[in-house]
């Protein structure tokens, strides 16, 4: 039997990088939303969990951080993965002592993601 | 002894051979400038092909670099050449404009650069990577247009650390004088660090000097070093070697060869290099060995070879020091 399609969300406010990755992580027949703001993701979460969240750490009004604490407040299961953008080590260490699954930094292809999720996925799954 | 005792005692030696050591080692950070320039083009190049995501901040942060690591290769010019500057610092005005009217301005607007793609941030790099090397933007008009014209400057006037190129005995004159000429060889060596504190007291072997790449270079030269040394010494000597433990500096003395080496060997593969400068007349197939990018210009030729393995390099370095001095 064939297993269910992930749910992710993309999160990022640079249009580009949704717009990037819905595509090539659609590829596997997963179920991908994408975001430019916190607010509006975290009001979709509310209507419907996601298996996985990626989020950019630095987001004006609501980042990064605020949206990992949100998510997994909601929702224990979901894997958050942090993309992370330039000299932002300390804040993407900071991400992963509150709980997030994984980080990637920018500038980054959708395979090294790809490598990410399917890690999580084997968690999610076990 | 305090660093102002150094000092003091640096200031009272001779300041030519001083002069030269400093020129030296501002040519090696001129130098690790252009290879930090060259490391960001195929960067950029690396994402423009390679399928990565990547944002605004990415292409911006990218030109930031160019520009500021631009104005450190002009800043050292002026250092090596001070009547460089002033024509150098009028094109580097143009290259900042160019990347302000890049940031701010219309991706695209370099009409010439089609991108693979219509998102902006990728039409932006494109964009970024025709000014940086655009094959069909006016040479004076790109970032590598503007380094070549930088190199033209400091090796046309200064091809051996700020004594002109064309002064040869002069050149000959200073290093005679500065007791520096090996007693093995027929080549001048310097330690950079110490003989610009004080000259050296005695004349001195190749084996007294711990460096590396000197080692390299001379590793299949030493069998014939009575006929080198006799036949240079008869003809004047040929070169002039600036040395510390990872660094080498080889220049020509000969005034129809004009030939640079510059290398680092400190064994760590992403930073050690080779990079010459040759006259037109220089046969390069016949002395280096293969893996150098080689570039003619109408003033001369550039060759180098970038992130070397330690065996690479010592290889390198053992098959031109045989072709150059044997």
């Amino acid at each position: 039997m064939s297993e269910q399609p992930l749910k992710i969300m993309v999160i990022d406010d640079e249009n580009i990088v949704g717009k990037r990755l819905k595509p090539a992580l659609e590829k596997t027949g997963d179920i991908v939303e994408t975001f430019v703001d916190g607010e509006t993701a975290l009001a979709r979460f509310e209507q419907e969990p996601f298996d996985i969240v990626v989020t950019d750490i630095r987001m004006e009004k609501i980042d990064g951080i605020e949206i990992l604490e949100q998510i997994l407040a909601k929702s224990g299961r979901t894997k958050v993965i942090i993309i992370t953008g330039y000299a932002t080590v300390e804040i993407a260490r900071e991400a992963l002592s509150k709980g997030a699954f994984d980080f990637i930094a920018k500038p980054f292809k959708p395979a090294d993601l790809r490598v990410i999720i399917e890690r999580a996925t084997k968690e999610l799954r076990s | 002894m305090t660093i102002l005792e150094k000092l003091k005692k640096i200031s009272h030696k001779e300041p030519r051979i001083r002069h030269f050591c400093i020129q030296t080692i501002r040519f090696k950070k001129f130098l690790e400038n252009a290879r930090a320039l060259l490391d960001l083009f195929d960067d950029g190049h690396e994402k423009v092909l390679g399928e990565y995501i990547f944002d605004r901040h990415y292409v911006v942060s990218l030109i930031d670099g160019v520009v500021e690591r631009l104005g450190m290769m002009v800043y050292d010019a002026c250092v090596l050449v001070p009547k460089s500057g002033e024509g150098l610092y009028v094109t580097y005005d143009k290259h900042k404009l160019t990347a302000g009217n890049l940031i701010g301005g219309t991706p695209g607007s370099l009409a010439s650069a089609p991108s693979a793609s219509d998102d902006p941030e990728y039409q932006l790099l494109s964009d970024v990577l025709q000014w940086f090397n655009g094959k069909h933007a006016p040479d004076d008009t790109t970032v590598m247009g503007f380094m070549k014209q930088i190199f033209f400057s400091v090796i046309q006037f200064d091809a051996i650390g700020g004594i002109e190129s064309m002064d040869v005995m002069k050149t000959r004159a200073l290093f005679e004088n500065s007791g520096v000429a090996a007693t093995d060889m027929g080549i001048y060596l310097v330690d950079l660090w110490k003989d610009a504190q004080a000259l050296p007291e005695e004349r001195r072997s190749i084996n007294d000097f711990n460096s590396i790449p000197l080692k390299h270079l001379l590793m299949d030269v030493s069998g014939k070093e009575a006929k080198t040394g006799s036949e240079n010494i008869q003809n004047g000597v040929a070169w002039v070697a600036a040395v510390s433990e990872y660094q080498l500096s080889l220049n020509s003395l000969k005034p129809d060869f004009q030939f640079r080496l510059e290398t680092l060997a400190s064994g760590y593969e992403h930073s050690d290099f080779i990079f010459i400068f040759a006259d037109k007349s220089a046969i390069l197939d016949k002395i280096l060995p293969a893996g150098f990018h080689i570039e003619s210009t109408d003033y001369g030729q550039f060759a180098w070879y970038l992130d070397m393995s330690a065996k690479n390099i010592e290889d390198s370095l053992m098959i031109i020091g045989r072709n150059l001095l044997s």
